[in-house]
């Protein structure tokens, strides 16, 4: 229905357009008095009141790509809160429980299984960290790592005789328990 | 006949990609090796400390024979960006693992890192460092009550054998 008065409207403005154009160029053998224009050869459409929003419409109705805005996806009702729950609060969206966690023997702090305990790794990284400032300062200057091996030697230890050909860093402190061979 | 597509199917390959591109990957882990063998204890990201690995061991192999041999020469000053610790590889590292075969190196994880990231880290160790061990030595305390009775129920047993 919409298509036809589309084709319909099409036309008359086509054979507008030709009439306008043949009056302009002076080729029109019609000879007719001035004020009398050549209207379309068609006879006019019945229900002329609907074709004012037909033809707004079918203007508006574009083709190709456009048509399918019509036909898009949208939701037909409201979600329900309970739909909504069960969704949202499905098994794949929860956390995920761990069953690998254990306290670590040495602190009791919780660790990972497979991981050290961080703690524990925190306690031996400080003194790590002041045992290379020593030797630093032993050392002076960037680029002088000497081609011996190190020992560490806390307060009150004497080198041993493994320890003859070493290189000594001595901490000023007690020997901690977690660090003896 | 090859019936899939090879540049966009990944399956199976194990090979992993680091940095901005083959040349780059070598370049941080030769950066990564280098801090190694100067410090003797590293913490980086897991994936790093695992490629590095390798590449330590094989480092350790070439320092075995010794300074005088060419080709590990030239690997040691390729991979030693610092040169003072040329001398140290030859001279301390080799020397210690002089008795081991294979596992100069040990990697343990630590608890992933407490950045926005969350990156999983390890920690890489040359074996024989003098820092703290990572997993300490547990010792018997023998003054524990348990350990007492056990003791004393082992002089009975003896005494019991001896007579």
């Amino acid at each position: 229905m919409n298509l036809s008065v589309l084709i319909q409207s099409l036309r008359c403005s086509l054979l507008r357009i030709e009439s306008r154009l043949l009056q302009a160029s002076g080729l029109e053998t019609n000879l007719a008095p001035a004020l009398a224009v050549d209207g379309p050869s068609l006879p006019p459409q019945l229900h002329p009141e609907n074709q004012l929003e037909e033809q707004q419409e079918n203007q508006e109705q574009p083709s190709g790509l456009l048509d399918s805005i019509l036909w898009m996806a949208a939701p037909k009702k409201r979600r329900t809160i309970e739909i909504n729950r069960t969704r949202r609060r499905s098994e794949s969206k929860l956390i995920k429980v761990k069953n690998n966690i254990e306290p670590c023997l040495e602190c009791g702090h919780l660790k990972q299984k497979h991981t050290l305990c961080g703690f524990c790794y925190a306690k031996v990284s400080r003194e790590t960290a002041l045992i290379r400032q020593q030797i630093n300062a032993m050392e002076g200057g960037p680029l002088r790592a000497p081609a011996v091996e190190t020992v560490v030697l806390y307060e009150g230890e004497t080198p041993s005789n493994q320890d003859k050909d070493k290189r000594i860093v001595e901490r000023p402190r007690k020997r901690p328990a977690w660090f003896s061979y | 006949m090859r019936l899939t597509l090879q540049t966009l199917i990944s399956h199976g390959r194990v090979a992993r990609r680091m940095g901005l591109g083959p040349e780059s990957r070598i370049n941080m882990l030769r950066n990564i090796l280098t801090g190694l063998v100067r410090h003797e204890r590293i913490e980086t990201t897991l994936a790093r400390a695992d490629e590095v690995r390798f590449y330590a061991e094989k480092l350790i192999d070439y320092a075995k024979k010794g300074d005088t041999d060419e080709k590990a020469m030239k690997m040691a000053s390729f991979w030693l960006t610092e040169k003072d610790l040329v001398p140290k590889l030859f001279k301390v590292l080799a020397p210690r693992f002089e008795k081991h075969s294979q596992g100069f190196t040990r990697m343990a994880r630590l608890p992933n890192r407490e950045n926005l990231d969350r990156a999983k880290m390890a920690v890489l160790e040359y074996k024989g460092n003098p820092f703290p061990p990572l997993y300490p030595v547990k010792k018997e305390n023998e003054l524990t009550l348990i350990n007492q009775l056990l003791k004393g129920y082992r002089e009975e047993k003896t005494q019991e054998l001896a007579q």
